[in-house]
C-alpha cells in the first residue's frame, strides 16, 4: 500500500548529502555565488562521495540508483545551494536524454569522458528554452544556461535528442540566480550534430526525469527558504513578541510549510513512478508545475518574513527567492508542464481519471 | 516509498463506486432538490441494514485480538481515507446520513467503560433497524473555541443534571443517544469538561430543530436544548474514576484529530467529482481543445492529487501511531480549500449553466464549503499548526 519513508538504504545516502550540503555548501553560499564556482577542495570532497554517478548504471561505474534517490539527494543539496548542486553535477539532467534515448552506448561515448574532466558540465537544453535552427547542424542562440562552460550540449526537441559538442561559443552573463554554477549565453554556429536519437517513449521518460531533477532542486531551495525565515520569525520581535506569534504571520508560515510538503509529496510519487517503470510523464509534469507554483509563494514570502532585512544580501532569503524563480523557468517552465499534464488529463480514457480503482493518475 | 493500492482494496473501492452511482448519488440529488434530510424510514436505510452496514467497529466484550501482528503496522486509517474519499465522491451528505455510531464511536472505544460499550455500542453490533448516534460539542455561542462551551453538568444525588443548548449536530434528532460535551465549571475551561450519554426520550432533552443548510441536505444538522435533563451517573463517559486526574477535553480533541484527514479526504472526493463532471462537460461542449479549459482542469487535478497525498500521509502516520498533529491539520486546511477551488473552477467551466442551480457541480460547490468549517475551520487548522511550528501562544 503506502509508505512515505525512503527506507534505510536511501536514508543513509540522503543523510550524507544533507550533512555535506549543510556543512560545506550552506555556509559558503555567498562565496560560491561570487566565485561563480564551487571551491576546489569542496568539489574534491563531493567527488569522493560518489554522488555524481548516482544514477549511472553500475556497469558504467555508477551507483545504479533511481529517480527517488536523485530527487532526495537534490533536495538536500539545493537546501545548501542549488547553484552549487548544479555545478557539482557534471552530467545534470542531460544524463536522462542520453540514457533514455541513446542507452549505454551514448553514455559511454558522451557522458563517461566528462566524469574524468575536472569541472566539466554537460547541459540539457530544451528547444522551448532556446532559439535554434536544427538541421544537419545546429545554429542559433541559447539565452541562458546555468554554467560558464559547455563541454557537451544535449538538445531535446519533441521526441528527439541531439548531441552537440563543438561550435559552441559561450559568453558570461551576470545571471539572475544559481550563479555558483555560472551563467552564460551560448551561440551555436553550424555546430555539428554528433548523434541524433528519436524515440517518443524514451523522450517522454527523459523529459519526466529532467523535470523531477529540477523540481527536487526547487523543493530543496524553498524548504530552506521556509525554514530560514521561520527561524528568523521566532527570533525577531515586533510589538512586544516574536513576529511568528502574530497570527497573520504564523498563518503565512503554516501555508509555506504546506506548500513545500505538498510539492514534495507529488515529487516523491512521480519519482517512485519512474523507478517502477510505470506511466510517469504526467505525474512528473504535475510535480514540476506544483514545485514551481509553490516556489513562487515560498520564495518571495521568505523575504517578506524578514521585512527589509530580507531584501538585503546579508541574509540568504533574497538569493532563495531569485533561485526559486530561475529554476522554475527551465524545460519550458510551468506552462509546458501544465500543458503536458493537461493534455494527458483531457486524453485519459477513463471517466474517473484520478480514481484509485483504475490506479490513480 | 510506495504509492500503490492492493487488489482487494481496489475491489472494495469499485463496489463503493457501483453503489455510489446506483444509490447514493441519486438519493443525495433528490434530498438536495427536496431540501430535506433523507427520512428515517427511507427504504434505503433499511436496505443498508439488511446488507450489514451501519454496524459498530466494536468487536464485543471478548478480549481484543492483538493488532499489527504479522501483517505489519495497521492500515485502518489509510484504508478509511480511501473509502471515505470514494463515498464523498458520490455524495458526502448521504455518507453522513448512513446509519451507524458515527462521530462518537472513536470516543466511546477509547474512553468508554466496558459496561458503556455494551450498553451504547451493543445495539449497533447487529442492529435490528437503522440506528444513529451523534456527538454534540458545538453551541450557538461556542464552536471553534470549544473550551468555552456553556452547557453545564451538575451532580445531583445519584445522577447528573444537564442544562444548555447545542447546534448543528449531525443526525441528532434520530439518534438513539447523543454524546453531549458539557462543563462542570465554565470558568475552568477544558479541564472541567466531560462527555455524557443522553438517551433519546430523556425528559428535558428536546427542542429539536433541523437547520436549513446551503448544502449536504441529505443528513440533518440539528439544534436542541437540555433543560434540567437528568441522566444516571453511569452515563458519564469513562466513569467517575477516569476523571480523578486527566482532563476530559483531551480525548475529545483526540477524536477531532483522527477526523481531520477524514474530512480532508471527503473534500478531495467532492473535488474529484467536480473535476470529472467538469471534464465531461468540457468534452461534450468541445472545450477540451481550449488551452484555458485545459489549464483549469490541470490545476484542479494537480491540487487534488496533492491534497490526497497530504491526507494519506497524515493517515499513514496515524496508523504508525506517530505524531501527526501538523500533518493532519495541514491535510484538512489544504484539502478543504482545494475542494472549494475545484468546484468553483467547475462552475466557471459551466458558465451560466452553473447559475441555473440544477447541475451536479453546483451542488458540489455548495456541499464542499462545509469541509472548511467542520472539525475545525481552516483558520483553526492553521492555529493548531502554528502552535506546533512556532509556538503560537493561546491568548
Ligand atoms: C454541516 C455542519 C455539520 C456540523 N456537525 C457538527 C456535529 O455533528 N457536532 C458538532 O459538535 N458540531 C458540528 N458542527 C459545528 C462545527 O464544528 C462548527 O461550526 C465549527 O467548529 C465552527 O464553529 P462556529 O460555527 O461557532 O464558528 P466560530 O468559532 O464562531 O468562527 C467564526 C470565524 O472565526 C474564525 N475563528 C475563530 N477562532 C479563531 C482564531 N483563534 N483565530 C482565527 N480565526 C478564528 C473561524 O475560523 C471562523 O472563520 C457542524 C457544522 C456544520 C457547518
Amino acid at each position: 500500500m503506502f509508505d512515505f519513508e525512503a527506507g534505510d538504504d536511501l536514508d543513509l545516502i540522503v543523510e550524507t548529502a544533507k550533512s555535506f550540503a549543510q556543512e560545506e555548501l550552506l555556509p559558503r553560499l555567498r562565496e560560491h555565488e561570487a566565485a561563480r564556482s564551487v571551491d576546489p577542495a569542496i568539489r574534491a570532497t563531493f567527488g569522493e562521495m560518489g554522488l555524481a554517478g548516482l544514477e549511472l548504471p553500475e556497469s558504467l561505474g555508477g551507483a545504479g540508483l533511481g529517480a527517488l534517490a536523485r530527487v532526495l539527494v537534490n533536495e538536500e543539496l539545493a537546501a545548501g545551494d542549488p547553484g552549487a548542486a548544479l555545478a557539482l553535477d557534471p552530467l545534470g539532467p542531460a544524463l536522462y536524454a542520453l540514457a533514455e534515448l541513446g542507452g549505454e552506448e551514448a553514455l559511454r561515448t558522451f557522458a563517461l569522458p566528462l566524469l574524468d574532466l575536472d569541472g566539466a558540465r554537460a547541459l540539457l537544453v530544451c528547444d522551448a528554452d532556446a532559439d535554434l535552427e536544427i538541421g544537419e547542424e545546429v545554429s542559433g542562440r541559447v539565452p541562458w544556461v546555468p554554467s560558464d562552460r559547455a563541454d557537451l550540449l544535449v538538445i531535446t526537441r519533441g521526441d528527439e535528442a541531439l548531441v552537440v559538442r563543438d561550435g559552441i561559443q559561450g559568453s558570461e552573463l551576470r545571471g539572475s540566480g544559481l550563479r555558483a554554477a555560472g551563467a552564460s549565453e551560448l551561440v551555436l554556429d553550424a555546430a555539428p550534430v554528433l548523434a541524433r536519437y528519436c524515440d517518443p517513449q524514451a523522450a517522454g521518460r527523459a523529459r519526466a526525469r529532467a523535470r523531477l531533477y529540477t523540481a527536487a532542486l526547487l523543493v530543496g531551495t524553498m524548504r530552506q527558504a521556509a525554514s530560514a525565515s521561520l527561524e528568523y520569525a521566532l527570533d525577531r520581535e515586533a510589538f512586544g513578541r516574536p513576529i511568528a506569534h502574530h497570527q497573520g504571520l504564523s498563518f503565512l508560515i503554516t501555508d509555506m510549510r504546506a506548500a513545500v510538503d505538498g510539492a514534495r509529496l507529488l515529487l516523491h510519487e512521480a519519482a517512485w513512478r519512474v523507478d517502477q517503470g510505470i506511466a510517469c510523464e504526467a505525474a512528473a509534469a504535475t510535480a514540476f508545475a506544483e514545485a514551481v507554483e509553490a516556489s513562487t509563494l515560498v520564495g518571495p514570502n521568505g523575504v517578506q518574513i524578514l521585512g527589509g532585512h530580507g531584501f538585503m544580501q546579508d541574509y540568504p532569503l533574497e538569493k532563495h527567492m531569485r533561485e526559486c524563480r530561475a529554476l522554475g523557468l527551465v524545460q519550458g517552465g510551468i506552462d509546458a508542464a501544465r500543458e503536458d499534464a493537461g493534455q494527458a488529463l483531457c486524453a485519459a480514457p477513463s471517466p474517473f481519471p484520478l480514481s484509485h480503482v483504475e490506479g490513480a493518475g | 516509498m510506495k504509492f500503490e493500492i492492493d487488489k482487494a482494496t481496489r475491489d472494495r473501492l469499485e463496489m463503493i463506486r457501483e453503489r455510489g452511482r446506483a444509490e447514493a448519488r441519486p438519493i443525495g440529488l433528490e434530498a438536495d432538490r427536496l431540501g430535506r434530510p433523507i427520512p428515517v424510514d427511507d427504504p434505503y436505510f433499511a436496505k443498508l441494514i439488511e446488507r450489514g452496514e451501519g454496524r459498530t467497529r466494536w468487536s464485543g466484550p471478548a478480549p481484543k485480538e492483538p493488532k499489527g501482528g504479522a501483517g505489519g503496522p495497521s492500515q485502518v486509517t489509510v484504508m478509511s481515507l480511501l473509502f471515505v474519499e470514494e463515498l464523498a465522491y458520490w455524495d458526502r451528505g448521504v455518507m453522513v446520513a448512513t446509519p451507524g455510531v458515527g462521530l462518537p464511536e472513536g470516543n466511546v472505544l477509547a474512553m468508554g467503560t466496558e459496561e458503556q460499550k455494551e450498553r451504547f455500542l451493543g445495539p449497533f453490533r447487529e442492529p435490528d433497524r437503522p440506528r444513529w448516534a451523534c456527538f454534540a460539542m458545538t453551541e450557538p455561542g461556542a464552536g471553534s473555541d470549544a473550551a468555552a462551551i456553556q452547557t453545564s453538568a451538575r451532580r445531583d444525588g445519584e445522577g447528573w443534571v444537564l442544562n444548555g443548548a447545542k447546534c448543528f449536530i449531525g443526525n441528532a434528532s434520530r439518534s438513539d443517544w447523543i454524546l453531549v460535551q458539557a462543563t462542570l465549571d465554565p470558568s475552568k475551561g477544558r479541564a472541567a469538561q466531560r462527555a455524557f450519554f443522553v438517551e433519546q426520550g430523556t425528559p428535558g432533552l428536546g427542542g429539536f430543530r433541523i437547520e436549513k443548510k446551503m448544502g449536504l441536505k441529505a443528513y440533518e444538522s440539528t439544534s436542541f436544548t437540555l433543560q434540567d435533563c437528568r441522566i444516571p451517573a453511569s452515563n458519564l463517559l469513562g466513569g467517575e474514576e477516569r476523571y480523578e486526574k486527566p482532563s476530559g477535553f483531551k480525548s475529545a480533541m483526540r477524536v477531532f484529530n483522527a477526523g481531520r484527514p477524514i474530512v480532508a479526504a471527503n473534500a478531495v472526493g467532492i473535488g474529484r467529482a467536480a473535476l470529472d463532471e467538469a471534464r465531461e462537460f468540457a468534452r461534450e461542449h468541445g472545450l477540451l481543445g481550449d488551452a484555458r479549459t485545459r489549464d483549469r482542469l490541470e490545476r484542479a487535478a494537480r491540487k487534488l492529487k496533492m491534497a490526497r497525498l497530504l491526507c494519506l500521509r497524515a493517515g499513514w502516520l496515524a496508523d504508525r501511531q506517530k505524531p501527526n498533529i501538523v500533518e493532519a491539520s495541514m491535510s484538512k486546511a489544504v484539502a478543504a480549500e482545494i475542494g472549494q477551488e475545484v468546484t468553483s473552477l467547475g462552475m466557471e467551466l459551466l458558465g451560466t449553466v452553473g447559475a441555473r442551480g440544477d447541475h451536479l457541480i453546483e451542488k458540489l460547490y455548495r456541499d464542499v464549503k462545509a469541509m472548511d468549517l467542520v472539525e475545525g475551520t481552516g483558520q483553526i487548522q492553521r492555529v493548531i499548526m502554528a502552535r506546533k511550528l512556532v509556538g503560537l501562544p493561546r491568548d
